[in-house]
């Protein structure tokens, strides 16, 4: 799936791999691939303004977490984060359910 | 690892591409860095060989040139609402020190309570109150330039006041030492955020 096509559907992409709990910048990006089978053609670095973006509207917070030398920021959703990716969940089921009712008519519905 | 010394390059092509608060800008390219270094370890732990496996990485991660408008982009928000909030911040003081030196103005009361409110409008449009809605692209260059003029428009102001109007000295010098800070503090922090927004993409 081309980039373009990702990019309105980012952040709910981003908050989702976050729900189970608290996760670093690389292994929001491998959950995502992992998520997706490797489908969506994504600049993974691409996820570091986004992760910027999202804690700056409040839906993340992050603390810096040290693993011996190395520093990683860690992210994890607020309230408000839980609240918009439940948001983006129903936006996204209405979006393919007209969408797909068109594409893929059920047999017998009309017209 | 000998990937090491490409990645620092990696990060400070990046580096050297952005504008905006430093501490905001080391924070997002060391979080890339730091991404960069671990999709290499990535490639190498899955006994790709070494060769050309910074390369595979960056394909797969972004150059620089790839991921900067990205970046530019939360630079340049983050820079907007600091240029705000300078504003919000400078503008009662100045009009503070003027009323203790020359009396209270309705109308600079007026300009002031204007600019004040514009610029938490800024805060209020790039933060957590407008969550959902896009910035406007329009929005950073307005902020720049309502800084640029806020800032420039204090000096002649402070100084037609000493000259025309009749105040104590002690009050006039804190008055025009508030109003160059002022000045120094929202003409800096606005020639930043003229110079962000120019190289945010559309």
């Amino acid at each position: 799936m081309k980039a373009d096509a990702i990019r309105g559907h980012l952040d709910g992409l981003l908050l989702a791999v976050l729900e189970p709990g608290p996760r670093h910048g690389y292994a929001i990006i491998t959950a995502v691939q992992q998520r997706s089978g490797g489908a969506l053609e994504l600049r993974t670095g691409t996820i570091y303004p986004a992760l910027n973006r999202l804690e700056r509207l409040g839906l993340l917070r992050s603390t810096w977490d040290s693993v011996g030398e190395r520093r990683r920021r860690c992210y994890e959703l607020t309230d408000a984060g839980r609240r918009g990716l439940a948001d983006e969940r129903s936006a996204w089921r209405a979006f393919t359910t007209a969408i797909g009712s068109v594409l893929d008519p059920q047999p017998g519905s009309a017209t | 690892m000998s990937a090491m010394p490409s990645v620092e390059a990696h990060a400070a092509e990046l580096a050297a591409s952005l504008h905006g608060p430093e501490k905001v800008r080391t924070r997002l390219v060391d979080e890339i860095r730091e991404g960069l270094a671990d999709t290499i370890a990535a490639h190498t732990r899955e006994g790709e060989p070494p060769e050309g496996v910074f390369e595979r990485a960056v394909r797969e991660f972004g150059t620089p040139a790839e991921l900067a408008p990205s970046c530019q982009r939360e630079l340049t928000v983050a820079q907007t609402r600091r240029t705000s909030l300078t504003v919000a911040l400078a503008v009662p003081v100045v009009l503070a020190a003027w009323s203790l030196a020359w009396g209270a103005s309705a109308v600079a009361l007026a300009v002031g309570i204007v600019g004040v409110v514009l610029a938490l409008g800024t805060l209020a449009a790039t933060g957590s109150v407008a969550r959902g809605l896009p910035v406007p692209g329009w929005l950073p260059l307005v902020a720049a330039w309502s800084g640029t003029i806020a800032g420039v428009a204090v000096v002649p102001t402070t100084l037609a006041l000493a000259l025309t109007s009749a105040a104590s000295w002690p009050l006039v010098l804190l008055a025009s030492v508030l109003a160059v800070v002022a000045h120094g503090v929202v003409a800096g922090s606005a020639r930043t955020c003229r110079r962000c927004a120019r190289l945010t993409p559309a």
